[in-house]
């Protein structure tokens, strides 16, 4: 994964950086929300102020990429990002396991 | 022979015993021929003992395709081939010279090569890959999972925060059933496309714009099973939101392993 960074897209490469991994960072508080909502600790109450605060999150990032102009480069940080983790995750994941354990070993 | 050309540059090993030219259709126009010892040959150009290779991707490219037709000249002519890989170079050492080595390598290898020549006997490799479009899958199971379609009406009379969070935990569970789908359709697909074929090996899926892999094969078929193959994929190929990609024949390179 390159992050092409000169003087001129300075501002733009780390400011893609920064809302790359706010992004990321909310997407674990939203994994977690709905499991807490899942688990059934939340009143619904709760759960409403979680989902607006969430909500206003998404927006104000939106809101920020526009803005700034720096939907691409977020994307091209997460999609980098995404790449090199599916790298790792494909030997322990390979669609190989899908098949049944006899029929691996045959093609092992 | 001059130093410049004492390594030998291998395309394959056919099974026939006889010394023939090809005339100048290898990489850089150089000469084509066999080698031949005993029942079997092997193919090649002379060349420098350094491996090709170049930093513009056009020429490489031209490379391999030409490797790739001096296989397929050689399919041609001798029927079964054990191609090589692109840039397999025998050189010439103390004990003897590149051919001397070459012959030495087809005795000490003699067994193994001809068990390989007998899996793809009559038999050519296809690459087969089937695409699905995620968006029409997940369209078919938000409407017929109960579960999804329950969460879904829930969502319509709900506060705005209620609402987003419900909407997150549709998309979790989407994504759970997509998941669960691509394995059985994966598990599907697999068996219906083994029985038409002599061997199979699962390669690395990869994604492309718009639509995922979901099986990435490399099939060695014999040649009167190429039309139940072909009908079976065209099955899959008419499944509402699937797509199959066939290419081949190819000589036989995902099934044959040559050191």
């Amino acid at each position: 994964m390159a992050i092409e960074i000169d003087e001129g897209n300075l501002k733009q490469g780390v400011l893609g950086l920064v809302i790359a991994l706010v992004e990321i960072i909310q997407d674990a508080l939203r994994h977690q929300a709905v499991r807490r909502m899942e688990g059934g600790s939340l009143t619904e109450e709760e759960v409403e102020r979680l989902g607006e605060a969430l909500l206003e999150l998404d927006n104000a990032i939106k809101q920020i990429k526009e803005e700034m102009g720096v939907a691409e480069t977020v994307k091209s940080v997460r999609d980098g990002l995404d790449s090199a983790v599916d790298d790792v995750l494909d030997n322990f994941l390979n669609p190989v396991k899908w098949l049944n354990p006899a029929k691996a070993d045959k093609l092992s | 022979m001059s130093a410049n050309d004492c390594g030998r540059y291998v395309y394959c090993i056919a099974e026939a015993g006889e010394g023939f030219s090809f005339g100048d259709i290898g990489i850089d126009d150089n000469e084509v021929y066999t080698i031949p010892y005993d029942s079997l040959c092997v193919v090649v150009h002379n060349c420098p003992i350094e491996p090709y290779s170049s930093g513009d991707k056009d020429v490489v490219c031209r490379w391999v395709i030409n490797h790739q037709r001096v296989v397929e000249a050689a399919l041609d002519r001798f029927g079964t081939v054990l191609p090589m890989s692109f840039d397999t170079i025998i050189q010439d050492t103390d004990e003897g010279s590149a051919e001397d080595n070459i012959r030495k390598w087809l005795v000490e290898e003699a067994n193994g090569l001809k068990k390989n020549l007998d899996r793809v006997r009559d038999n050519e490799e296809y690459g087969v890959q089937v695409f699905w479009e995620p968006n029409t899958i997940a369209g078919v199971i938000s409407q017929t999972n109960p579960e999804l379609r329950k969460l879904e009406e829930e969502i319509r009379s709900k506060s705005k925060g209620l609402a987003y969070m419900y909407k997150q935990r549709l998309e979790k569970l989407l994504k759970q059933e997509m998941g669960k789908e691509a394995e059985n359709y994966f598990k599907d697909f697999y068996h219906r496309i083994e029985g038409c074929v002599s061997e199979l090996k699962v390669e690395k899926t990869k994604t492309e714009v718009d639509k995922q892999m979901l099986i990435n094969l490399s099939c060695l078929v014999a040649r009167e099973k190429t039309e139940p193959l072909s009908d079976e994929l065209e099955n899959i190929n008419e499944m509402d939101g699937f797509s199959v990609r066939f290419t081949g024949p190819w000589p036989p390179y995902s099934f044959v392993t040559v050191k």
